[in-house]
This record gives structure tokens, sequence and C-alpha cells, in this order.
């Protein structure tokens, strides 16, 4: 996957035009906003165009310009904020960190903005200023809905999300502690095969945590062994 | 997981998220999901001696777009790029989290 800002002009017909989707892998179109002007970093701000909010990116595409248009994915967004305090940007605006394939090395950013050409892949804020500032909690909640739509991809936790216990479990298990802790003194009985109190979900829990310690503990004993030889 | 529990408790109080990028953002918790995005009201950046990148930063922007004036109503952070969080102590239970953590440890 791509981060950071990136260049937008497919466009649906030969009009203004609504942006082309990735309808195959499901994107969808969430929500249309015309009237809000961009502005990139601390360049200034661009003319009015239309924000297009899929279910996989901000899409805002120039009302002007055909060719123009700017894209980044809900996975480089850091952050989103409503910010309508005039001394941090001057129009309320709904304000957005964009996380750069670039590490943080403001020296590059700051020799591309002096040249005078636009790197895209290093803007790190983007403002979006609708013409109506009603409409920013609007925006904000869209942003919110998508955000949650793109949980990071190889996210382990949010594979297993769904171990979660409730407070009554944790409660059952605090009463189990006293047991667990006597099996726990004694190193030859293996953590997993006692707990005859646990139903089956919690023993798997555990037997696939133990496997990856037992992984631990062989890559360790490589190291050992390399060392000695 | 343990920590969408832990977190979903401290909703309504003031919490300090400290971003990777060493912005952090003090205000009252919004909401928190399972990935732990974070949904923060009434929001400021905080005591920007203590995190003098920010302030590099503030210098090498330039502008008064930068950083430190980043002042918001409210906020959606995004569960991968938040480094810490900061919680009010009157918020943490000692006992609680540490029994959460050695169950969590014990693989839980």
């Amino acid at each position: 996957m791509v981060l950071g800002l990136r260049n937008f002009t497919e466009r649906v017909g030969n009009a203004a035009g609504e942006p082309v989707l990735d309808a195959a892998n499901g994107e969808e179109l969430m929500h249309v906003q015309p009237g809000v002007s961009i502005v990139l970093g601390n360049r200034p701000r661009e003319s009015a165009g239309t924000l297009y909010i899929s279910t996989k990116q901000v899409i805002w595409l120039s009302d002007a310009d055909r060719a123009k248009g700017y894209a980044v994915d809900f996975l480089s967004l850091s952050l989103h904020a409503v910010s309508t305090d005039p001394e941090a940007y001057p129009s309320p605006c709904l304000y957005t960190q964009i996380e750069t394939e670039a590490e943080d090395d403001d020296s590059d950013s700051s020799d591309s903005e002096s040249s005078g050409t636009l790197d895209l892949s290093k803007i790190r804020e983007m403002r979006l200023v609708p013409s109506d500032p009603i409409q920013l909690d609007t925006l904000f909640q869209v942003f919110c809905e998508c955000a949650e739509l793109n949980p990071e991809p190889n996210d382990e936790e949010g594979e297993e999300h769904n171990w979660i216990f409730g407070a009554d479990q944790m409660e059952d298990e605090e009463a189990g502690i006293e047991g667990e802790d006597d099996i726990s003194q004694n190193p030859t009985n293996s953590i997993g095969q006692s707990n005859g109190d646990h139903d089956l979900a919690r023993t798997v829990l555990e037997l696939q945590i133990n496997d990856q310690r037992f992984e631990d503990a062989e890559e360790m004993e490589h190291d050992e062994d390399g060392r000695h030889i | 997981m343990l920590f969408f529990s832990y977190f979903k408790d401290l909703v309504g109080r003031e919490v300090t998220v400290e971003l990777k990028n060493d912005l952090a953002i003090r205000g009252t918790l919004h909401s928190v999901d399972q990935y732990l995005n974070i949904k923060l009201e009434n929001t400021r950046v905080v005591d920007q001696d203590k995190y003098p990148h920010m302030v590099i930063q503030c210098v090498d922007y330039n502008s008064v777009f930068s950083f430190c004036k980043l002042s918001v109503r409210n906020c959606f952070i995004r569960g991968s790029v938040v480094r810490y969080v900061q919680l009010p102590p009157e918020g943490v239970d000692i006992e609680l989290l540490h029994d959460a953590t050695r169950r969590e440890a014990r693989g839980g």
C-alpha cells in the first residue's frame, strides 16, 4: 500500500464527473460534498472543488480543472479534526494529518516547497474548507465512520477482537486465579492442560499463545546453540 | 483487548494522547473502538516544552499552520498512530490493571 497523498484524475464521463472507484473491490461512495476547497500543507488554498468520500479513500476533484484532483486512503489519515479556531486557520475546516512514506525529514519537505514543485508524497497536513461551516460536523462523522471501516491490514488484534471478554467473564477468571497460581508454581505442569474449569475456547486460546511461547523459546535455544558452536 | 475494555471505562475523562509523530493532544475521551481509534472532544495540544519535537516542527513549518497551533473542537485519532495515552491518576485502578495484565501475560 502506498501511504500519503497522490494525484487523482480518473473521472466518470466527460463532464466535471465523479471519480472512478474500485467497485470490483467493494469500494462505495459514502458522501459527496460540493463547494469544498483544499489546502495542502502550508500552501495557499486552492479553488473550489467537490469532495468525494468513499469507503476506502478521500478524493477531492477540482471543479474548474478536470486534470486536477487529489486522493488519500483512510489508512494514511492519522487524525482528522474539526478546526474552528481562527488562530489555527482563518476559516473553519476539517484538519487532517497524513502519514507519509518518507520518514520525518523536514529538510526534504521544505526543499520541495521552496523550489516550488509540489511533492504530494511529502504532504503531511491537509485542510478541507467547506463553503458552509455547518457541514463540518457531518464531514467529521463521515470521516470517522470510514476510518473505522479501514483498520490496519495484518492487524492481529483486529482479527482476534471477537475474543473480547466482558466484565462478567473477567470476574469468573479472577475466581480461578488461586488454582492457576498453584499450577504455575509447579513447572512440570504445562499451562493449559490442567485447567478443567475453562471452556474449550479458552483452552484453545491458551494453547495458541503457548505455541507462540514455544517458538520464542526455540529461537532462543538456536541462538545459544549457535554461540556454543 | 485488555486496553479496549480498559479505555472504555475512561470515557468522559481527560486523557493525553501522544502520537508517534510526537504530537500530544489533550482532551476529553469521547469514545474508543476495538482498533483503539480514539475520539477526543475539547482538545488542545499540550505542553510544548515537554514535546520539543513539536517545537522543532513549528520552527520548520514557520507558519501559523503549524502543529503547535492545532486547537480543535473534536478530533479522531487513528489507533495505529498512537504511541502513549496518559491517563488521569484517579481513573487508574492499579489492582485491576495488575490482575488484568498478569492474566494477559499468561495468555488469557
